[in-house]
């Protein structure tokens, strides 16, 4: 029988079949011992989800009263009735989170499987290699799985229990199956664990596969927006996630020597990662040379401004966060389509096996709109072949990407202030006024909310004149997107174990007030400056700004009074006052890599096969906030649901009930803050911190106030809680005009208050909140609900409670 | 013109979501007349008035909520529209708080209220961004229906019991509206 894993005796057995899966070959090679829950089933981490829930309750928003899942529906669940199948509002809540959570995890876990054939049979195996400063090298893998990836192969093994747990959370939202919310919830917890394993998985095939930059702080500052194409070449946009194809193009275009003649940009994520393929350094994947030629067009949210410029020539697409009618809003503009994977085909007919010139025949002919060519390296080369020769072929056609003045003003005197198109625009633009103001010949309305307009769309779809508004917007604005042109840091990968070294002790005592992480995309509730803005607040103070994706884009687009971006402002060091840009999407792993990385690196915790221990860890000591601003996919769902089962919070813009689920603790409830002192197994009481899990802000400023709170963590010491503090009481200064109403509930010693409050803090405590001061030794005898104590060890895991020997 | 000045102005017209497509299902609210709203909000037991970032695009509407306030009914100050209390001098019973943590204790009957006096009996919302006050109306329409709830919103709520049409377009209308509210509760 097994004793231990990797090792096994046979004694006295007879008529006994073993079957040997895999061999365990890590005990020689990894020191650190086997956690409890290596590759955690469905139900495994349960009890930790349930510690979550009961501390942050599960708080819905239902968008939908009724259940339509079965053929028994649409059920009434109003007033948390139940339906035909016995499941309740909450439950049907719970589903559908779950469902959600699925989805974005599914995104980006097939796009990490997409990744791993292509690689694979383009590459072969190789080392995993992330060099020589990033020993701990896939932080999430090694806590999830317990083994450690050593070739590009072993991979396969994290992509097959992410599979695997993909289908057993999805047969259990099966009308009939799971019923319970908090059940629903701890698989939705579940399903984001999943999730950053995908990412992570996705994030290090990519780096090693295509040897992009491995903790680069030094990443260049390179160039964004369409104004950076060069509209004297065939310009080819890759619009999506999934790199393959667009790197395709690249080396095609390397290889043969094409670029004065194409323009290759990205758009969303493909645009990060095709980007960080030409900056790797060591050894080369792909023909050196690449450098920094493809460009970044831009975030998701700017696609219709983009796509209505008449920069782009031809458009690759690939996959996640490509918008449903790419094809007809490029088939107006005759751009030719090429589709190049199978998650998304739009239609198309099928050209892979056929022969390259025919296709670029059909395209650049306009015989076609579009192509699907689900091989990476042919979609790649017709794609620039068509860039180049369609681009005088465009040029023939007079193509009217705009409409003219005399469209515009035709088309603004059909307005009849119905006022329909306010009823479905979400950042609320009152369109009717714009038109009317343009109307007396004023465009700035126009011109002054052309950045909140998340360019979605639906004011054409109702308006009853058929106006064509997004038109409107871009005639009014025309040469923005067309000249846009800003700086932004190139994605630098993961964190380096010695950044780790430098800062954990820091943000565990609270002296580095806290990690803050933008991620997310392209749904801002006030425009895309609000990302700059939050941005900006937090470095400014010296907190570690963490970025990625489209929000990383998005707050490039910005300058100060020197005319300078974020990126151009500040290092990009994983450090306090740095913003880095970790990469794309699936780069947002490395956020939580990294708060990993500083309970395993700094704090020597054993992280293998160790989840629940490194999420107390961090959710007790490391003070890091999540900030979703735009997040508008289920992607965006899957990744906030694992940031908080990894013990983050997690802050997000007002569109995001529609996720409908968030994570509220009761702050009024004493027994709900309650912790082991690891060091002697007593239980403690201490300041809700953090408060919440998953928090809807109504406004940046609100945002902003609670990403500062939920950075407080009970380890704190008084130097880092004072600064804290400082930070916390200085934003609500600062845009709500008064100190917060619970300031107060943080303050554990008269060291913790901050110096430039601390005399009339001291009068309130002793006035308001009836606490006993000693004026003369400035000392404060009783009223804080716990002593400020710097060995304090909490922890919300009984097997951490430290055993004497 | 004078027949409309004594039935008060019609807030029940133009009963669909501002965001069309928020139809959650068969409960929806009603339309009332301001007169009606203002008799039902003085009658709660434990009213609260939930205000939130939209009055720093209608100044006016502090002033008005103050007036509110005045008469006993604690605010509050959702997102950072306390400042606007704070610019105006007028803090006696505004509270700061997010109305996502707000909305979270109200689905509890055991929490205590702001001012440590027990739960409310009726929440009345106004210069909310719509999506997210329709969602917490939705939270309490499902998870704790013994609070009344009331929009004196510019907006139709849908998830509220009781509400406005739409007057996002007549400004004009929707003051008089909301100070022929105020007047009723005066009486």
């Amino acid at each position: 029988m097994a004793t231990k894993e990797g090792s096994f005796s046979v004694e006295d057995m007879k008529n006994v079949q073993i079957n040997i899966g895999a061999v365990v070959k890590e005990a020689d090679e990894w020191d650190q011992e086997m956690g409890p829950h290596p590759k955690p089933g469905v139900a495994t981490l349960r009890s930790w989800d349930h510690m979550i829930a009961n501390r942050y309750k599960i708080m819905y928003a239902p968008a939908d009263d009724t259940c339509t899942l079965c053929t028994y529906g649409p059920c009434d669940l109003t007033g948390n009735k139940r339906g035909a199948c016995g499941i309740d509002q909450a439950g049907a809540c719970g589903k559908i989170v779950l469902i959600a959570c699925l989805m974005g995890t599914c995104a980006h876990s097939a796009h990490g499987r997409h990744l791993y054939h292509w690689c694979m049979d383009k590459f072969g195996d190789m080392k995993f290699d992330m060099g020589d400063e990033i020993l701990v090298d896939s932080p999430l893998y090694q806590t999830i799985m317990g083994t450690k990836p050593r070739s590009f192969k072993d991979f396969n093994e994290g992509l097959y229990y992410l599979e695997e747990g993909v289908v057993q959370l999805l047969a259990a939202t099966h009308t009939g199956q799971e019923g319970a919310y908090i059940d629903f919830e701890s698989k939705a917890l579940h399903a984001g664990m999943l999730d950053l394993l995908g990412m992570e998985i996705c994030d290090m095939l990519q780096i090693v596969a295509y040897n992009m930059p491995r903790g680069a702080a030094d990443a260049p500052i390179i160039e964004i927006g369409m104004g950076t194409m060069d509209q004297s070449k065939g310009v080819l946009i890759a619009y999506g996630h999934n790199l393959a194809a667009g790197a395709e193009a690249m080396i095609y275009a390397e290889e043969n020597g094409l670029w004065d003649k194409v323009d290759i940009g990205g758009v969303c994520c493909t645009a990060h990662d095709l980007n960080r393929i030409g900056l790797g350094k060591g050894e080369a994947k792909v023909p050196a040379g690449i450098g920094m030629k493809p460009k970044v067009a831009g975030a998701i949210g700017w696609w219709r401004k983009m796509v209505r410029s008449g920069v782009m020539d031809c458009v690759m697409v690939d996959e996640q966060c490509v918008w449903c009618d790419v094809l007809a809003d490029s088939q107006k503009r005759k751009i030719p389509v090429i589709a190049t994977t199978d998650k998304i085909m739009l239609g198309l007919v099928d050209r892979t096996n056929d022969p390259i010139d025919a296709i670029v025949d059909d395209l650049v002919n306009f015989k076609v709109p579009g192509v699907a060519i689900l091989d990476p390296a042919k979609a790649g080369i017709v794609g620039i072949k068509t860039a180049i020769a369609v681009k005088p072929k465009r040029a023939e056609a007079h193509i009217q990407n705009l409409i003219t003045e005399a469209q515009f003003q035709e088309q603004i005197k059909k307005c009849t202030t119905c006022n329909d198109c306010a009823f479905v625009c979400p950042p609320h633009i009152r369109i009717s006024k714009l038109i009317a103001d343009a109307v007396k010949g004023d465009m700035t309305t126009f011109s002054n909310t052309y950045e909140i307009c998340v360019g979605c769309g639906r004011c054409e779809q109702v308006c009853p004149q058929g106006i064509n508004i997004l038109d409107l917007f871009e005639f009014a604005n025309r040469q923005v997107v067309k000249n846009q042109k800003f700086k932004m840091r190139s994605g630098r990968g993961p964190a380096r174990d010695t950044e780790i070294r430098a800062v954990g002790a820091p943000i565990v005592l609270g002296t580095i007030p806290g990690v803050i992480a933008l991620v997310g995309c392209s749904n801002y509730p006030n425009g895309t400056k609000e990302a700059y803005d939050i941005a900006k607040e937090f470095v400014d103070r010296g907190y570690i700004v963490v970025t990625s994706g489209c929000m990383a884009m998005d707050m490039s687009l910005y300058t100060d009074a020197d005319g300078k971006t974020i990126w151009e402002q500040y290092p990009g060091g994983f450090d306090g006052r740095n913003i880095c840009n970790t990469g794309s999407c699936v780069s947002n792993a490395n956020i939580g890599d990294a708060a990993i990385k500083v309970s395993t690196i700094f704090a020597h915790r054993n992280h293998r096969g160790n989840f629940d221990d490194i999420a107390d860890y961090i959710l007790n000591k490391v003070g890091a906030c999540g900030v979703a601003w735009g997040a508008y996919s289920q992607k965006a769902a899957a990744i906030a649901t694992g940031c908080n089962r990894l013990g983050i919070p997690v802050v997000v813009q007002p569109h995001s009930v529609m996720y409908r689920r968030s994570f509220m603790g009761r702050t009024d409830k004493p027994e709900d803050w309650m912790v082991i002192d690891a060091r002697d197994g007593k239980m403690q009481q201490i300041e809700p911190a953090p408060e919440a899990m998953l928090y809807i802000a109504e406004t940046k400023e609100e945002a902003m106030l609670e990403m500062a709170k939920l950075c407080f963590r009970p380890s704190d010491n008084s130097i880092g809680r004072g600064i804290k503090l400082t930070h916390y009481c200085d934003i609500s200064m600062k845009y709500f005009g008064k100190l917060p109403d619970d300031w107060h509930i943080f303050v554990r010693d008269v060291k913790d208050l901050p110096l430039v409050y601390k005399e009339d803090m001291m009068k309130t405590l002793e006035s308001k909140f009836g606490w006993k001061i000693d004026w003369k030794a400035k000392k404060i005898l009783s009223g804080p609900l716990r002593p400020a104590d710097v060995s304090f060890d909490p922890t919300n895991l009984a097997r951490k409670i430290r055993t004497k020997k | 013109m004078a027949a409309e000045v004594k039935k008060g102005i019609d807030t029940t017209k133009n009963p669909i979501p501002f965001e069309m497509a928020q139809v959650p299902g068969p409960e929806q609210a009603k339309c009332y007349m301001p007169k009606v709203m203002g008799a039902i909000i003085k009658k709660a037991k434990r009213p609260l008035l939930v205000v939130g970032a939209e009055l720093f695009d209608d100044p006016i509407m502090f002033d008005k909520m103050i007036e509110i306030g005045k008469m006993g009914i604690p605010i509050a100050a959702t997102a950072h529209s306390v400042k606007g209390f704070v610019e105006r001098g007028y803090l006696e019973n505004v509270y700061q708080i997010g109305l996502h943590p707000l909305t979270s204790n109200l689905r509890f009957s055991d929490w205590m209220g702001m001012d440590g006096k027990g739960q409310y009996d009726a929440v009345i919302f106004m210069g909310i961004f719509y999506k997210f006050a329709n969602a917490m109306f939705s939270t309490l329409k499902n998870f704790n229906r013994d609070i009344k709830r009331i929009s004196i919103d510019r907006y139709y709520h849908i998830n509220a019991n009781m509400t406005f049409g739409n007057m996002a377009f007549t400004p004009d209308d929707y003051h008089a509206a909301v100070d022929e509210v105020i007047a009723a509760m005066k009486k």
